[in-house]
This record gives C-alpha cells, sequence and structure tokens, in this order.
C-alpha cells in the first residue's frame, strides 16, 4: 500500500501519476522526486458545500494535496503514527488527529448529536473533540496521530468496549458510540477514581486507543 | 493476570477479582468494571494520618470485575514486577498498578528521597503477586549483590526490591561551589542482595543541578 511505517513516528508515502494525497498541512519532512504540494484551500475534498460544512464544523484542519512521482516522509510533532487500512467501511476520527490519508478516500463531516442525541453533545464537550468528527470512507489506507503508542481493540456484539475519552483516538466498522457516565454520590464530594465518564462503544468493529490521556 | 501490550500498556484480565491502579489511567475496558477510588498509605485512620504527614499521597482507585481492563499514563514504559512475599520500593509517581492483594503502605527515606526531588517519603509495596511499575523510557534491571555495590543516580532512581541497604554519598567538593560540579553531586549506594530498576532519563533534582 501506499503508506510504509518507517519507525513508530514516521511514515513514508508513495505518490505515483494520477494518484493524490491528503496531508496535514506542514506535516512533510522530506520527499524525493518531482511531488508537489498544493494548500488545498478547501481544507479537504467536496465541493464548496463541503468546505463551508467542515469550517462550521470546526473540523477544518488544514491540508495539503500532494500529487507527483516520488516518496514523500510524514511525521508531526514526535506524535506517534498509526496506519489504518480501510476497505470500504467508515473510519471516524478527529480531524487534527489525521496526519495524511489516500486520495481514494471519501472525507466527510458527521454531527455527533446523531449519536446519542442530547448525551452525544455531551460527550463532545467532555472528550474535547466538539460536535463534529470526521469520517473517511472508501478503499485506502490513512495515517493518524497519537500520543503513546496506539492500539486495537476487536468489539463484537457481545462485548461492548468502554474507553477513557481522553486516550480514545478512532474508530471504524458499524459502532454505536455513546458516553456513559459513572458518576455518583462520590464524585460529588470529591472522591471520584477519575473514570467519571467513559465512551461506550458497541456494534462490530475496531477501537484505536492511545496509551496516553493527553490530547494532541 | 497482568500482561504487557506493547510497552505501553498493561492489560489485565479479571474474573471476578480487583486490581488497585493510579487514578484514572484506564485507558480502556470491556466486560463489567467498576471503579471506586481508595487512597494509598495504608488503611484506616493510620494511613490517613500517614497520608497527610508524608505527601506521599498517590490516590489509587480500585477496579473490580470480569473481562479486560487496560491502563495507560501519558505514554511511559511499563515494567512488571513479580513479588514473592518481599517488598518493593517505588516512587509513588512511577507506580501504575498492583494485584489487590498487595499491601502498599509508606516509609522513610530520609536525605536520599529529598535528593531525589520526591520528597522524603517512598511507597513500598508488599506480598504475594504482580506490580507494574512506570518509567522514563524502557528501564533496565540492575542487580545488587554483597561484592557488587551499584551506585545510582538519584534522578534515574524508579525503584528496588530484595535486602537492600541504601546510603546516600556525595561528591561535593570544593568545585561544587565555584559552579564547576560535573552534573553528578549526589548518588544512591545500594549494598546488599537484590534488583534495582533505573530509567534511561533524569528527573529533575537538587543533585542535577550542582
Amino acid at each position: 500500500m501506499s503508506f510504509r511505517e518507517i519507525n513508530s513516528k514516521m511514515v513514508e508515502a508513495t505518490v505515483l501519476p494520477g494518484q493524490r494525497l491528503f496531508s496535514q498541512r506542514g506535516a512533510m519532512l522530506a520527499y524525493n522526486g518531482d511531488v508537489s504540494f498544493t494548500p488545498s484551500l478547501q481544507g479537504g475534498q467536496g465541493g464548496l458545500m463541503s468546505m463551508l460544512g467542515r469550517r462550521v464544523a470546526g473540523e477544518a484542519t488544514p491540508l495539503m494535496t500532494v500529487e507527483g512521482s516520488g516518496t514523500v516522509f510524514f511525521g508531526h510533532g514526535g506524535h506517534h503514527v498509526h496506519v489504518i487500512h480501510l476497505s470500504g467501511d467508515t473510519l471516524y476520527v478527529e480531524a487534527d488527529r489525521l496526519l495524511a490519508f489516500e486520495g481514494t478516500l471519501r472525507q466527510g463531516t458527521m454531527f455527533m448529536g446523531s449519536q446519542g442525541g442530547v448525551m452525544g453533545l455531551v460527550r463532545g464537550q467532555v472528550t474535547g473533540q466538539g460536535l463534529f468528527t470526521t469520517t473517511l470512507q472508501g478503499q485506502g489506507a490513512v495515517a493518524v496521530m497519537a500520543h503513546g503508542g496506539v492500539f486495537e481493540i476487536p468489539i463484537t456484539p457481545q462485548r461492548p468496549v468502554h474507553v477513557d475519552p481522553q486516550a480514545y483516538v478512532a474508530h471504524h466498522g458499524e459502532v454505536r458510540n455513546k458516553l456513559s457516565s459513572a458518576l455518583g454520590w462520590r464524585d460529588m464530594v470529591g472522591r471520584g477514581s477519575g473514570e467519571a465518564f467513559q465512551l461506550e462503544l458497541s456494534g462490530s468493529g475496531t477501537v484505536y486507543v492511545q496509551a496516553s490521556e493527553e490530547k494532541l | 493476570m497482568f500482561r504487557l501490550q506493547g510497552s505501553k500498556v498493561l492489560a489485565v484480565d479479571m474474573t471476578g477479582d480487583a486490581v488497585k491502579a493510579k487514578n484514572g489511567s484506564m485507558v480502556a475496558y470491556d466486560g463489567q468494571m467498576a471503579f471506586k477510588k481508595l487512597s494509598g498509605g495504608g488503611e484506616g485512620l493510620r494511613g490517613m494520618v500517614t497520608r497527610r504527614l508524608t505527601g506521599e499521597q498517590m490516590t489509587v482507585m480500585e477496579v473490580r470485575g470480569q473481562g479486560t481492563c487496560w491502563f495507560a499514563d501519558r505514554a511511559s514504559e511499563i515494567n512488571l514486577v513479580q513479588l514473592q512475599g518481599d517488598k518493593l520500593f517505588v516512587e509513588s509517581s512511577n507506580l501504575l498498578a498492583t494485584d489487590a492483594g498487595l499491601r502498599t503502605g509508606t516509609t522513610f527515606t530520609g536525605l536520599r528521597g529529598a535528593s531525589q526531588g520526591n520528597g522524603l517519603f517512598t511507597t513500598t509495596v508488599e506480598g504475594h503477586g504482580q506490580a507494574a511499575i512506570m518509567s522514563d523510557g524502557p528501564a533496565v534491571v540492575l542487580r545488587v549483590s554483597p561484592q557488587y555495590p551499584l551506585i545510582v543516580d538519584p534522578g534515574a532512581y524508579i525503584a528496588h526490591q530484595g535486602n537492600v541497604r541504601q546510603s546516600f554519598q556525595s561528591g561535593v567538593t570544593f568545585r561544587t561551589f565555584f559552579g564547576e560540579g560535573g552534573g553528578e553531586a549526589f548518588q544512591i549506594r545500594f549494598e546488599g542482595d537484590g534488583l534495582v530498576y533505573v530509567q534511561p532519563s533524569e528527573r529533575n533534582t537538587i543533585a542535577g543541578d550542582l
């Protein structure tokens, strides 16, 4: 595939003529060959309407288009990079965690409130992710960033998985997510265990979790 | 029970039993889990007084349930320690999780503690079971035997176990006072028989500035 992990913090992408890549602006470390970087004013794919959508949603991380032929190295801020391969399904990820993705993937924005109603909105506030999240759909690879290493936990209908909102990175598959709160009287009197809010993911798919509770 | 998933994530498989872990260090779980806050430094009133006095108040939570729970803290490297009735001395900030069956307490370390930038007290873990300690970078385990005492930089020390005596040694000379110190003014000397865990990174200590 077009992304290859050089080490845990750097990926190498092969760019071929006619194939586009999108990457976070300024994330290029080095390249060889004949490659051009164009700031993507629209911040991704789609027409003017999807650009406006992203602006409104606050999911408009500056992106650039990478075209030409050669190899490009990506990395950003010393964060760990994890490559996720998609085959037709949808990946839900925060826009600022996206390092690079292939042009074959369709980018979209999803309103979190549509999953879980009011709790979906609270979820966005608690996790600091806002009310919207970015979706990537189709065939291709995505490089996402995380603080510390990333590990995958499979989700099956029998076994829902609970994730600390701060350690959540991304998920894909047919997954419903809702914020479950374990607030009890202990939290009210300042004796909480520090795990008052959890993200409950159920359905079937995979969730990516980072080994740290720090945001990017 | 305890297993490492990569070097930075601790996975604990539980079947109705409990573990003690640093507050807020859970990153994910499946199955059913309940989280309850505990307080370090021992149980009961005596423990409470100890915590107030020593400042060694690691906030601990008890996790009980069925399933797998994953722990991680600020992308620190995690090391597993197996205890068979012996005692582990560890800085509370470096302790991630222990079996619920292990007793934790607080001991006085004296001047050595102050030089490490961690206060005068340290946490002890005692009993039979497993503990997970954290380090900044992968830790090395160094053996101390009666013939081979070990000298460690206070800022790089994270834990030790076994029958080990520790003393404090200083390399302060007149040069140090003129600002010509080598940056290694204080060391901890371990003698006896046991293991010392050292991290490849130094905390900010008084010794590091001299």
